[in-house]
């Protein structure tokens, strides 16, 4: 039989050596223990002798390599019936053996799997969420049949506990279910209850809250923000707008202060295509299309619909749009493609009276115009102090892409836009 | 202990007793240079710790006990579980890590130990690889013998670098105020590791760590294996007669790295050339045919019997499987079926000594 | 029956075995004349002479190696460390030597290292430790903890005749506050074997030593307001009885473990771990750990009150799992 020549481990660090010199060359009869050839390592260098009699049929690595330890660099064979040999195949290195020797305590198997994510899964709750319960509780449902979510909760955030499906497996869901519950009926939002004991309570985030969440982390960390605040004089838009209230009420819509905002918005996105663009890597990456988000509260969270080619509409039309959306996004009735696709985003923290914002920008876009609160306010106009409607305008945008003084011309025209403000209005 | 007393011990060795140790320190060569083949071929699991230049101290010390004793070696001291009867086949399988070993795969080199069952054979206690540890123990060793009314003795062995450390100091100073029936080699070998004895001590002799401790010490040619055996006997003798503790400090070489993967540059070579010429065993062959103990045909025919003999015990033990892996949980605490054993055997010479006991050899070697 | 002090059972243990084995013996700083610094092995010296009650240089590594050696050969040595504290000093020639000795060559170490541990007592950094989470992860080496006299004694004899070394914690704070009717006669507690100290249906509480009575006073307490506390003491703490813990938590599905060494790494790691793996689908809330504080043991009382697991705190964790 063949005898694989390895490479030794000189030293338990050592990881490879390399072959300095042969001191046999293919078809030599060698010895055992007659030196075969020199190795080098980190530590040593050394003569390694061979471990059989015989001929040295294959040399595998040639002066000068370095190989891994417990790599075949030879193989001698048995004498007169060297030429025939097929070299031999690699041997595992004994560490590969070692491993498999080793007893993993492998964890028991489950017995019963799960029937499936029904199983434990609520069935009509809006956030789609699992029901709390327990291990114990889980397995107890599992046992008789039970889905989690037919069982009251009563344990902290309304978990499912070991009493609760005790209770359900005794007396069933008629008394399990003293409170009456209609499909129909939207649950109040569940206020935190704590307890004399707990100054805390766990409840866990909905889907919408955690979007949020993400999108606001990942954008402050995306983007370079930076704020800009211009105070914007509104007496135009307002005297414009009661003018005409009255007949865009006709038409079914409501001429609020957004349309003219978002107006004069498209108006700077066409002038200054900079502020309608994304950065994709080191590319800018420019959109013909002006989509313009508007932000709208909802309860527990925001959304923000956009308007895909705004700069197709007039006055009437964005109007329109604006209340669309807003109303349908307030009913949950928006659809997928109805949120997507912004450019720029608008958004509205002076409806509860801040006097400005310093809002996130709404990933990939670069900026995000926030509008504070109307308010009359004294203002020095020719050298004497007049009363106007006044709100602040702050331009969120990314410094990455967006320099200030290109940030101040955009909200310039707007500014300029508004406080001369010259579209048709109808 | 005055060096030069009218007559040695030595003096009272036997002519087959001086070719014993002459074996002796040849099989342990014999059986290292065979180590040293096997591990080059990678039959070797772990480090190979060699004894060269030094096997003729380690021999030579445990020459002094009696068959029963107690002897702990570190992994330099390969010739004094020899001379206790130690199979070669069991240091092999040890190194090779094979299933037969006296530890079953679990422990390399000397790391084994022997304890029969009360006065029946020699008692080998292996070391661990945190140096000084052996010393209490083999404390221990000489106090549980006095406790159990034997009248054994404990040697064992520490280099210059394990005499630094804490343990070395609380065993010793311990076996000194119980007065235990110990014996300590300390050998000064010039390196632990890399770092020279003038780093590890600041007194000029290894023997001078026993000043603290008020015990009989005294320095010797680490080399000259009868000047190794008549210190130790001296001492053996003492501990025996109940006088408590010594240590004996040999002064010899390490010629080898601190293993095989250690190329030694941090020796000069006119140093190493120095130690060459005072090989233990060369002395040692050289004053047997001085003294006319033996012809040069007699010493040849032991080293050929001493070569061979390490061969065919290195061919059996690479014979022998590994350990089987099923097995590797077994015996952590008692109750488990992990049974090893070593097996005992006598020298073709035969020769009994010290305190003599009936001893059961398992094999005697042909 | 007379009422014994957990300290006086430890020697009256200790001196039994001693009495009926000739190979028992015991090494330590302070043991002889003196009594030790608690003063368990006193009147040892008296009775059984100084060879087998021998003081020691304060050596540490000295007290274990030559405990070790004289195991191998048939002795039976109970080594005493002054306060537990110290073994971090004989930790190498404990864990590497004495523990791994039956593993390696199949000799094994009938050796016991006995000392006072715990705090409560004002004891400082360097004379309150718990160091049982140290040893739980050394393969080959036992340890005990009694919380109790009856235990204590049964479990001195235990581990004196247990062929591996044993590494038995007395909780200092127990020494002279705790009595039982401790019997006379000869009997043992087997190593490895927890106790329920209390039955209860409603949360477990898993624990041992000074805290078993901790745990006692909150379910006490809790009682009074119909929660029902099952107290597991373990008694030993390698290799821990997973039996008698994983059935209480199938009956309460809920569990505390509870001990007084500090948290992060504790034991209490381990058995809520073996909890989770193996009592999962028993558990109705996740296990909860309490221990002391991850900081050294402060000296003041109030800093110890501070660190240490309090009844009110055992308390809240119960209610907080009762409502989970």
């Amino acid at each position: 039989m063949p005898t694989d020549v390895v490479m030794p481990q000189m030293g338990e660090s050592i990881a490879e050596g390399t072959i300095v010199r042969w001191l046999r060359k293919v078809g030599d009869e060698v010895n055992r223990d007659e030196p075969l050839f020199e190795i080098s390592t980190d530590k040593v260098d050394a003569e390694i002798p061979s471990p059989a009699a015989g001929v040295l049929t294959q040399v595998k690595v040639k002066e000068g390599e370095t190989v891994p330890i417990n790599s075949v660099v030879a193989v001698i064979g048995v004498r007169d019936t060297a030429a025939a040999e097929e070299p031999a195949p690699n041997p595992l290195p004994p560490s590969a053996n070692v491993a498999s020797a080793a007893r993993v305590a492998s964890p028991q198997p489950v017995k019963n799997p799960p029937t499936g994510p029904a199983a434990v899964r609520s069935g009509g709750s809006a956030e789609g969420g699992r029901v709390r319960s327990s291990p114990l509780v889980r397995r107890l449902a599992r046992e008789h049949g039970i889905e989690v979510s037919q069982v009251t909760g009563s344990g902290l955030a309304g978990r499912v506990t070991k009493k609760d499906i005790l209770a359900y497996i005794e007396h069933g869901p008629i008394t399990a279910l003293p409170t009456p519950v209609t499909a129909t009926t939207k649950s109040p939002k569940p206020a935190p209850t704590f307890d004399a004991d707990h100054a805390t309570v766990a409840v866990p985030m909905t889907v919408m809250r955690q979007k949020i969440a993400e999108h606001m982390v990942a954008s402050r960390r995306t983007s370079a923000h930076v704020h800009s605040i211009f105070e914007v004089d509104f007496s135009r838009v307002q005297r414009l707008r009661q003018a005409h209230n009255t007949l865009y009420e006709q038409s079914g819509a409501k001429l609020t202060l957004m349309p003219f905002i978002a107006k004069v918005v498209i108006d700077a996105l066409r002038a200054m295509p900079i502020v309608n663009a994304s950065v994709d890597g080191d590319q800018i990456i420019y959109k013909r299309d002006i989509n313009l988000g508007i932000a709208v509260a909802l309860d527990g969270g925001l959304v923000v619909p956009v308007i895909k080619n705004a700069d197709e509409k007039n006055l009437l039309g964005l109007s329109r749009a604006i209340a669309d959306l807003a109303s349908r996004a307030r009913a949950k009735q928006l659809g997928p493609a109805e949120v997507q696709e912004g450019t720029f985003t608008i958004t509205n923290p002076g409806g509860l009276g801040a006097v400005f914002g310093l809002p996130i920008i709404n990933q990939p876009q670069v900026a995000i115009l926030g509008v504070g609160s109307l308010e009359k306010r004294p203002v020095v106009v020719n050298d004497a102090i007049a009363i106007r409607p006044i709100a602040y305008l702050t331009l969120g945008f990314d410094h990455r892409l967006i320099d200030g003084v290109v940030a101040d011309q955009f909200v310039g025209h707007i500014k300029r836009g508004l406080e001369q403000f010259e579209a048709p209005i109808e | 202990m005055p060096a030069t007393t009218a007559t040695r011990p030595s003096d009272e060795l036997s002519r087959d007793q001086r070719l014993e140790l002459f074996y002796f320190a040849r099989l342990t060569r014999d059986i290292e240079e065979r180590l040293a083949l096997l591990y080059r071929q990678n039959k070797v699991v772990g480090g190979l710790y060699r004894s060269l230049g030094q096997e003729g101290e380690s021999v030579a010390s445990a020459y002094a006990l009696a068959e029963n004793d107690a002897v702990a070696a570190l992994i330099r001291n390969l010739g004094s579980v020899i001379v206790q009867g130690i199979r070669p086949r069991a240091i092999f399988a040890q190194y090779m890590a094979k299933g037969t070993s006296p530890t079953h795969g679990r422990d390399l080199n000397l790391h084994f130990s022997h304890i029969p069952n009360g006065d029946d054979g020699p008692i080998v206690i292996g070391p661990i690889s945190t140096l000084g540890d052996l010393v209490p123990v083999m404390a221990g060793v000489g106090l549980g013998a006095r406790m159990r009314r034997r009248r054994l003795v404990a040697m064992t062995y520490i280099g210059d670098g394990g005499t630094s450390t804490g343990a070395f100091h609380e065993g010793m100073n311990f076996a000194a105020v119980q007065k235990l029936p110990l014996v300590v080699i300390a050998e000064d070998n010039k390196y632990a590791y890399s770092t020279p004895v003038s780093q590890q001590m600041a007194i000029p002799r290894i023997d001078q760590r026993a000043e603290a401790y008020g015990i009989p010490h005294e320095m010797v040619d680490g080399n000259d294996m009868l000047a190794v055996y008549d210190a130790s006997k001296r001492a053996v003798d003492l501990a025996r007669q109940g006088a408590g503790p010594s240590l004996i400090g040999v002064d010899t070489m390490r010629m080898r790295g601190h293993a095989e993967h250690d190329d030694m540059r941090y020796v000069s070579k006119p140093l190493l050339d120095a130690w060459e010429a005072r090989d233990p065993i060369t002395r040692y062959r050289a004053h047997l045919i001085e003294t006319e103990v033996a012809t040069e045909t007699d010493l040849v025919e032991i080293e050929a019997m001493s070569r061979q003999y390490a061969e065919d015990e290195a061919g059996l033990a690479e014979a022998d499987p590994g350990p089987d892996p099923a097995t590797v949980a077994d015996g952590v605490v008692a109750g488990g079926h992990f049974q090893p054993s070593v097996e005992i055997v006598r020298s073709p010479f035969r020769v009994k000594r010290g305190a003599s006991r009936h001893t059961q050899p398992t094999v005697v070697h042909p | 029956m007379a009422k014994t002090t957990y300290l006086e059972a430890i020697r009256q243990g200790l001196a039994e075995e001693m009495a009926s084995d000739d190979r028992v013996y015991a090494i330590g700083e302070d043991i002889g004349l003196y009594g030790g610094a608690f003063k368990v092995t006193e009147g040892l010296l008296n009775r059984f002479g100084a060879e087998r009650v021998i003081d020691t240089p304060v050596s540490e590594t000295a007290i274990i190696g030559a405990a070790i050696g004289s195991a191998y050969l048939g002795m039976r040595p109970v080594a005493e460390l002054q306060f537990i504290d110290f073994v971090a000093c004989c930790f190498n020639i404990l864990t590497n030597f004495a523990a791994k000795s039956r593993y390696r060559w199949g000799a094994g170490v009938p050796l016991v290292v006995r000392g006072p541990c715990g705090g409560g007592v004002s004891g400082g950094p360097f004379h309150s430790a718990n160091p049982e989470a140290h040893f739980l992860h050394t393969p080959g080496l036992k340890i005990v903890e009694p919380s109790t006299a009856y235990d204590a004694k049964g479990l001195i004899k235990a581990a004196i005749r247990d062929d591996d070394p044993v590494l038995f914690l007395e909780h200092k704070l127990l020494y002279r506050r705790v009595q039982d009717e401790v019997p006379e006669e000869d009997y043992v507690v087997p190593l490895g074997q927890a106790v329920v100290r209390r039955p209860g249906d409603d949360v477990t509480i898993v624990t041992f030593g000074a805290m078993t009575h901790t745990a006692l006073d909150a379910a006490n307490q809790l009682a009074e307001r119909d929660v029902a506390i099952e107290v597991i003491d373990l008694r030993t703490l390698s290799p821990l009885d997973y039996e008698t813990i994983l059935q209480s938590v199938a009956k309460t599905n809920k569990v505390i473990v509870l001990h007084e060494a500090q948290r992060t790494g504790g034991i209490g790691a381990e058995i809520a771990a073996a909890i989770a793996e193996r009592g999962f689908e028993h558990l109705d809330a996740p296990p909860v750990r309490l221990a002391s504080l991850d900081t050294p043991v402060p000296y003041s009382p109030a800093l110890e009150a501070a660190f240490r697991p309090s009844v009110e705190q055992i308390v809240a964790a119960v209610e907080h799992l009762v409502e989970y």
